[in-house]
């Protein structure tokens, strides 16, 4: 390779750092998810011990002792109470925070492609496209029940990638193949509309005893699928949200702009491409076990980057963590505040997430804000 | 000129927006040389194709015919990464949605450079190494920025925050920096800073500077040469003095304007006609 005549800095007299407060240290970013995975740990064991039947700490240690020891088949040797925790809370809880971390994780990849803090991926409709999905291949006689493993899944994945597509299109119409920001969170904007009357439509259609399985679905829960399916789901989002890590410091450069981040070497359509997708594709799986929770995807990024700032490679994976910690909580507050009847979950995240997000936006001055250079 | 020496060369360069229609916009057939190390002005009225010019050797647009090379080397045959090892871009407005520090901004610079750092499978999240922090360091002290390293960028003013691009755009290392109206937004004072910190790194450094510019007086007391674009079309490119005539701009601009020599460098001075007295 040739010899640049460009601009060097000399090398020894000025070598000075850059300040270390100034920019993410591996240090700070190893501290700040060791710290967040401890409390995802913690959140996830409260979490077992709560609901209609508690269970004390030592009793839930024991319990889960004996099962990793002999396998699930020992849990009528165990007790009843240890069929409670196999059975409906490790599902639900790791449902819950599976649901979080995508959807912490999904909303702040979707913020920095789109450049607006605003965007989540109910905005861009690419939610209500999942859900639509879904409810279609309710309609036609897919038991809302079977979530885990089913034909539910794909019809809201094939919905998501459906949304995205068409979001994009009518981006595009625009000219040059380009996606101007306004008009992609428009195109979002009226998809959501039409998706929405249509899932009207479609429950409408239904029997009373599934639209409103459907309507209970919709409002977002954690009923949580069998062992297999939540296998299956980890897998999923965790190779999902790998895809969308790797691409972090792409995010960082593409957050200055398309064309900046062209002119710094960054294949933006590729990159643009894989993280529709796998956005898509995760949102599809998220809206299939859980239906539509809101808050989380566009609060969750917020409330990271006020507090250990917007650096995407540690943005990404403290959204992922306190976005499953969060939802955790708020769905342990939805089955046991009024037990032994429960409410959806998205109502919790909402009434929980909305005050705090605006205290945070109020009063830290790091906030998310629109500055032209 | 032997060819080492061309920092840009354009041969009946081509480009057109839109179709092939009558509302298509083109620029057309554009041949010019600029020797490395030059401070090159380019003015001309709006939409004359100032941008497009500089989208081209950002590499950002694509001609439909003709020739663009970078220091002898097509620039089609670059990557977009090789070809941000070598040439820089400060756009006329960046949007900056999220609070980033100073520092983190201008160490994205070093995203072209850091293509091994990030193939590695362990440290794939593209940390900085000791040598891009210290290019990052040098570029915000070229640009009187490292003070404010750790400060979030939405708490700067409009001459910091431009003075934060150019140094983001410095620690590409590049061979040339384009600028799109760097001075728009500004003040009096920082446009005259920004002004003296990019003669200084084209003086010190040998960094060739293309600069798009509404300000005929800036260009024409700064510049080496100034590039004269109208209507898609080069209609000069030469001296100040050669360009910077009365004539010439009337032409163009459709404009009375008095042109006579600044008091203290000599160079030509713009001023309007103003009210009969």
């Amino acid at each position: 390779m040739k010899a640049h005549a460009g601009v060097a800095a000399a090398p020894s007299e000025h070598a000075i750092p850059v300040p270390r407060g100034a920019v993410l240290t591996r240090a700070r970013w190893a501290t700040v998810l060791l710290g967040l995975s401890a409390l995802a740990v913690v959140t996830l064991a409260a979490s077992l011990l709560l609901g209609a039947v508690p269970i004390a700490p030592g009793r839930l240690l024991m319990i889960l002792a004996e099962l990793m020891r002999h396998g699930h088949g020992a849990v009528d040797a165990v007790g009843s109470d240890a069929a409670i925790v196999l059975y409906l809370r490790v599902p639900r809880v790791l449902t819950g925070f599976l649901v979080g971390a995508s959807l912490g994780t999904v909303g702040a990849v979707l913020q920095a492609l789109v450049r607006n803090p605003l965007a989540d991926p109910y905005i861009l409709g690419i939610s209500s496209g999942a859900a639509l999905g879904a409810c279609v291949a309710v309609l036609f006689g897919v038991s809302v029940a079977g979530l885990g493993l089913s034909v539910l899944p794909l019809c809201a994945f094939a919905g998501a990638l459906l949304s995205i597509f068409i979001v994009y299109r009518i981006a595009a119409a625009g000219g040059g193949g380009r996606l101007p920001v306004q008009t992609l969170l428009l195109a979002g904007v009226i998809l959501n509309a039409i998706f929405s009357a249509l899932i009207m439509f479609a429950t409408s259609l239904m029997t009373p005893a599934r639209s409103f399985g459907m309507l209970a679905w919709l409002m977002g829960t954690l009923t949580g699928p069998d062992l297999i399916g939540l296998l299956l789901l980890t897998a999923y989002v965790g190779v999902g949200v790998t895809v969308l890590f790797r691409q972090a410091s792409a995010l960082n450069v593409l957050s200055l702009g398309e064309e900046a981040a062209r002119t710094l070497g960054v294949n933006v359509d590729r990159v643009k491409l894989i993280l529709f997708i796998t956005a898509a594709l995760l949102t599809g799986a998220v809206v299939s076990v859980s239906g539509i929770i809101g808050f989380v995807g566009m609060a969750i990024p917020h409330i990271v980057r006020l507090l250990f700032g917007p650096d995407h490679r540690l943005l990404l994976p403290a959204s992922a963590l306190v976005g499953g910690s969060l939802l955790v909580i708020a769905d342990g507050i939805a089955r046991t505040a009024l037990a032994p009847s429960e409410f959806p979950v998205g109502v919790v995240t909402a009434l929980l997430g909305g005050p705090f997000f605006v205290y945070l936006l109020v009063t830290r001055k790091r906030g998310a804000m629109q500055v032209a250079a | 000129m032997t060819v080492s020496t061309v920092a840009v060369a354009f041969e009946g360069v081509m480009f057109r927006y839109g179709g092939d229609g009558a509302a298509a916009w083109t620029l057309d057939h554009v041949s010019l040389a600029v020797a490395r190390g030059e401070f090159i002005g380019i003015i001309g009225p709006n939409g004359s194709g100032k941008s497009t010019l500089l989208k081209l050797i950002a590499k950002l647009l694509q001609p439909r015919s003709g020739r663009i090379t970078i220091e002898g080397d097509p620039l089609e045959a670059l990557t977009h990464e090789a070809a941000a090892r070598r040439i820089a871009m400060v756009p006329q407005e960046s949007v900056l949605v999220f609070p980033y520090t100073v520092a983190e901004i201008v160490l994205m610079g070093r995203y072209p450079h850091q293509r091994h750092e990030r193939l590695r499978p362990l440290t794939s999240l593209g940390w900085e190494s000791e040598e891009d922090r210290r290019v990052a360091a040098w570029a915000m002290r070229q640009t009187d920025v490292f003070q404010l390293a750790e400060r979030p960028i939405n708490e700067l003013s409009g001459g910091e925050r431009q003075r934060t691009m150019i140094a983001r755009a410095l620690a590409q290392e590049p061979e040339i920096l384009l600028l799109d109206e760097p001075t728009a937004y500004l003040d009096l004072s920082h446009q005259v800073e920004i002004a003296r910190i990019l003669r200084r790194l084209n003086e010190e450094h040998g960094l060739t500077v293309i600069m798009v510019s509404h300000d005929l007086n800036l260009a024409a007391q700064y510049c080496d040469r100034i590039m004269l674009i109208d209507a898609g079309r080069l209609i000069r490119l030469g001296r100040p003095e050669e360009v910077i005539a009365p004539e010439l701009l009337h032409d163009v601009y459709r404009c009375r304007v008095i042109v006579d020599r600044h008091p203290i460098s000599g160079r030509p001075r713009v001023t309007l006609p103003g009210r009969e007295p």
